[in-house]
Parts: structure tokens; C-alpha cells; sequence
């Protein structure tokens, strides 16, 4: 077990403050891209920005950076509101 | 000593039920009636009331706290269908006598909250019209609330349905401070932990709140309006009861 940090970074960074506890990188990446999917269905991007502007960024407990997903893989583009 | 501090208590407790808005709504004379049945009692967050299938025994009026109905998953997942402040109540169809919950009822912020035996409740309804006309009215509102919820689960972004989320609690505790654990925040929007976080991070960024774990301060209501959905001002306590024809 570990925890890992999911960040979301485009001109800003959206810090992961709290992390998150898992098994091993296999499942932060599950959890990252559903948590990828949970921002981006309906929407179509976050302050202002497109979703094919951001990206998230995860990284571990000594901040090292494990791997990275562009957010426009994930939903449907759809506006929300 | 004791008589003394008898009537100061009555008196606070009265008051109290009052910042219950149904319970405010009653007539005097009616309220009056309750007033001898009415307990006032303090909750924690995540009290379970109600779990699904409970005889309904006790309806619970918030004055200062927030009760979340909850459908429980197979899975063991729970996903809220209506939340309840001061502007309503739990368990009012307990006076129709016999019934069982369908939902978990858990205090979602913890406060104050007035309370009655169910079937006290049902003996008083009985004899009084503005006490059933109460609870058909409320009771339709409560339905049209748990359809918009259903609809602005399927239809609306995450970001949306968190911001019309605060909105709603803010309304409903009277208080822009909400002490929110981040677990139960997320099981209530029906996504991960990280979504939140993530979610309430861009809303701080954007000075909408200030956020920290267990505490969310809302800052700007009207920018907090701008983003959440449409089911936020349609769910509004003072706009639902007259579109629906009715007045709680």
C-alpha cells in the first residue's frame, strides 16, 4: 500500500491535497482514469479551459511523478449544464 | 431553583421548533398542541434514524443540522436521493400508520433537531386539518425534489451537481460553514474521494470557497449559482412549493 496524489495541471495546478491509499501504480492508474471519467463526463472542461488542455498527474508519496493522462481521452464532451 | 429554571427551558425548547420552517408554519394554537409532545434533541454527523425497512417510530423536524436520505446498493454503496434541513422533515408519512422506511436516514451535519413519537404525531394529524394539510403538502414537494434529483443525476456534470450540493446545504442549515466530512461529501455527488478533492480545489482556486478537510466556508454565493445546475434554483424551498400549487 502507498498513497498517490492526483494532480490536474494546465496554465494552473488543481493540487490532489489529500491523496489517496492503494495497492500498487496498476491501481492508481484505475483510480486515476475514473476519476478522470467522473470530471469529464457532461462537461466540457474545468475553470474555463477545455479538458484537451489538462492533465493529470500522478505522483507518490515522495513526489515523484509516475505517470501522466491527458483528460481529453476520458468523457464524452457534452455540456452539462 | 428548579422551578425557576423550568419555564426558561420550555421556552428555549418552543423557540427551537420554531426554526423548523414547517413547524413555524403551523398556527399557533396547532404548534401549541405539538409543543407537549416535541422533544429537542442534539445529533452528531452520520446518526442513522432510519435504515430501510425500519417501522417509522420518531419524525425528526432539523432546526440547525441536515438529514440525507439514502438508497442502499447491493454493493453497499449509497446514493442520496434527498437531503433535509429546516425546511422539512423525516418520517411524516409515519402518521399514516404502520409504515417503514424505504430509505437510510442519516444526519449528514450534525445540530440541533425536533422530534415526536410517530404515533403521537398520527393521534394529533388526526384531529388537526393544518397538521394533514402539512404533511400532504410537504410530502408532494418532497416527491417533486426526489424526481429532480433523480433527473440531475443523469443529466449533469459533477462540478455542477457538488456546487447545487453546498448551495442546497448552506440553504437548508442556515449557515455558510459546513462541516462536510470529505467521504460522506463524495458518497452524496456519487463519485470518488479524489473527484472531490479535485472538484472543491478548483472552486477554492476560483475564491468560490475555502476548503479544508472536514470544513467548507462558502465565499460566493452567486458565483456558486453560476456554476451549479439548473435543479439548484428549481429545488429552491420558496420557488418548489408554489410551482408545484402548493405552500409548506
Amino acid at each position: 500500500m502507498g498513497m498517490y496524489y492526483f494532480h490536474l495541471e494546465d496554465d494552473e495546478t488543481i493540487v490532489d491535497s489529500d491523496g489517496t491509499d492503494l495497492v500498487n501504480t496498476a491501481a492508481a492508474r484505475e483510480h486515476a482514469a475514473a476519476v478522470a471519467r467522473e470530471l469529464t463526463a457532461k462537461s466540457t472542461g474545468l475553470l474555463d479551459q477545455k479538458w484537451s488542455g489538462w492533465t493529470m498527474s500522478v505522483h507518490d508519496d515522495s513526489g515523484l511523478e509516475l505517470f501522466s493522462l491527458a483528460m481529453s481521452d476520458f468523457g464524452d464532451g457534452n455540456s452539462g449544464k | 431553583m428548579g422551578q425557576l429554571r423550568r419555564p426558561i427551558l420550555v421556552h428555549t425548547a418552543a423557540q427551537g421548533h420554531r426554526d423548523n420552517r414547517l413547524l413555524a408554519a403551523l398556527p399557533p394554537d396547532t404548534l401549541a398542541l405539538l409543543d407537549r409532545d416535541l422533544r429537542q434533541v442534539s445529533l452528531g454527523h452520520g446518526a442513522i434514524l432510519l435504515e430501510p425497512g425500519d417501522p417509522i417510530e420518531d419524525i425528526y423536524f432539523p432546526q440547525t443540522g441536515l438529514i440525507s436520505l439514502l438508497i442502499l446498493g447491493r454493493d453497499g454503496g449509497a446514493t442520496e436521493t434527498a437531503t433535509v434541513g429546516r425546511e422539512g422533515a423525516v418520517g411524516l408519512h409515519g402518521v399514516l400508520g404502520g409504515r417503514r422506511s424505504f430509505t437510510r436516514a442519516t444526519t449528514q451535519i450534525g445540530g440541533r433537531f425536533s422530534t415526536i413519537r410517530a404515533g403521537r404525531f398520527e393521534h394529533i394529524a388526526n384531529g388537526s386539518v393544518p397538521v394533514r394539510d402539512l404533511i400532504q403538502r410537504y410530502t408532494e414537494v418532497l416527491l417533486a425534489e426526489a424526481q429532480q434529483i433523480g433527473a440531475c443525476n443523469a443529466t449533469h456534470d459533477t462540478r455542477a451537481r457538488l456546487c447545487r450540493w453546498l448551495l442546497q446545504c448552506a440553504d437548508r442549515t442556515g449557515r455558510d460553514e459546513l462541516p462536510l466530512i470529505q467521504e460522506f461529501l463524495a458518497q452524496m455527488v456519487g463519485v470518488r474521494r479524489t473527484t472531490v478533492t479535485l472538484l472543491a480545489q478548483s472552486l477554492q482556486v476560483r475564491g468560490l470557497i475555502r476548503y479544508r478537510r472536514g470544513r467548507i466556508v462558502l465565499l460566493d454565493r452567486k458565483g456558486l449559482e453560476e456554476c451549479a445546475c439548473e435543479c439548484y434554483d428549481i429545488m429552491r424551498h420558496e420557488k418548489l412549493g408554489p410551482a408545484l400549487g402548493v405552500h409548506v
